[in-house]
């Protein structure tokens, strides 16, 4: 029953995906793939990831839509006759060669939610103890924070929340000097 | 052989969104369309990501003074992603920011018809 729903969700995913490829129109095109970022976030609901799923549908679904919809307000939005393109067979050769060359990897891959594969494992092969083991166990103890994801976050990786908050600052200082430059001058 | 891909359905899903995202960013004429291939290009490795973080009959990572591995899923690549997920949308919009820039510059956001206008300037 899961298996059919996330192979029925993939299947979703992949279709959007593709249709945000292949539609003329840029409008089309932006509204495909606020639907395949919906998609996922339903996948990572199942994945257990209610933090992700959440930034997901907020953040990847509807700022980043409203910000590609602002971009065609402002800029132009191709005329079109027909509504889907014709693929393209060169650059489809080069992306399918890649592909195919990635899913050799899979089957030397850990299945989906094995308790054994490494990122889910309370210890390293040489006995230590793993990063994923100490938060679990030390994020209540030492942090007093119930959620870990946000207890590792701002906790035991806040500085890399910091670079985070840099990176934001500074792309809004870009986007300020790329758009107003003749305000600026 | 099949059941073998079955069993990894996520990483399969992941490899052909992944080659969707690098067919657009190499086939798209149009700018805004790169872009939106760049982010599901980005959003197939958040899938990566998250999968490997999953473990089967695991809850979220909610944890108490209790708490043991393999109940919950595994939090680091939560907040990689999640922090990736930021800056995806900053870069995106720095990106977005500088495509109305190059069609105020040059009236067009065609590729091949960018390539002539900026051939035809002295």
């Amino acid at each position: 029953m899961t298996l059919a729903l996330e192979l029925a969700l993939i299947a979703f995913v992949v279709v959007t995906a593709v249709f945000a490829a292949l539609l003329r129109d840029v409008l089309g095109s932006i509204a495909v793939f606020a639907a395949y970022s919906l998609g996922l976030a339903i996948i990572w609901v199942l994945l257990q990831a209610p933090d992700v799923a959440l930034t997901e549908a907020a953040v990847g679904a509807g700022v980043m839509t409203f910000l590609f919809l602002l971009t065609i307000a402002k800029t132009t939005r191709p005329d079109t006759e027909k509504p889907l393109k014709q693929v393209d067979l060169k650059a489809f050769v080069v992306v399918a060669a890649v592909a195919l060359l990635m899913l050799t990897t899979v089957p030397a891959m850990p299945e989906v939610g094995d308790p054994d594969a490494p990122p889910v494992s309370a210890e390293h092969p040489t006995g230590e103890q793993t990063p994923y083991s100490y938060y679990i166990e030390n994020t209540y103890v030492q942090a007093g924070i119930e959620n870990a994801v946000a207890g590792v976050l701002v906790v035991y990786r806040g500085f890399d929340t910091f670079g985070e908050a840099v990176v934001v600052f500074a792309a809004a200082v870009g986007v300020m000097v790329v758009l107003k430059r003749e305000v600026l001058k | 052989m099949i059941e073998e891909f079955i069993a990894r359905h996520y990483h399969v899903a992941f490899i052909v969104v992944l080659a969707i995202g690098l067919y657009m960013l190499i086939e798209s004429g149009n700018l805004v369309k790169k872009v939106i291939g760049l982010n599901i290009f980005q959003m197939s490795v958040f899938l990566f990501f998250t999968t490997a973080a999953y473990v089967e009959g695991g809850g979220p990572a909610l944890v108490g003074p209790e708490s043991v591995p393999g109940e919950h899923s595994n939090p680091l690549p939560h907040v990689l992603i999640l922090t990736a997920i930021v800056v995806g949308v900053s870069l995106t919009s720095l990106a977005l920011a500088l495509v109305v820039r190059v069609y105020r510059e040059y009236g067009t956001l065609d590729e091949d018809r960018l390539e002539e206008v900026m051939a035809g300037e002295p």
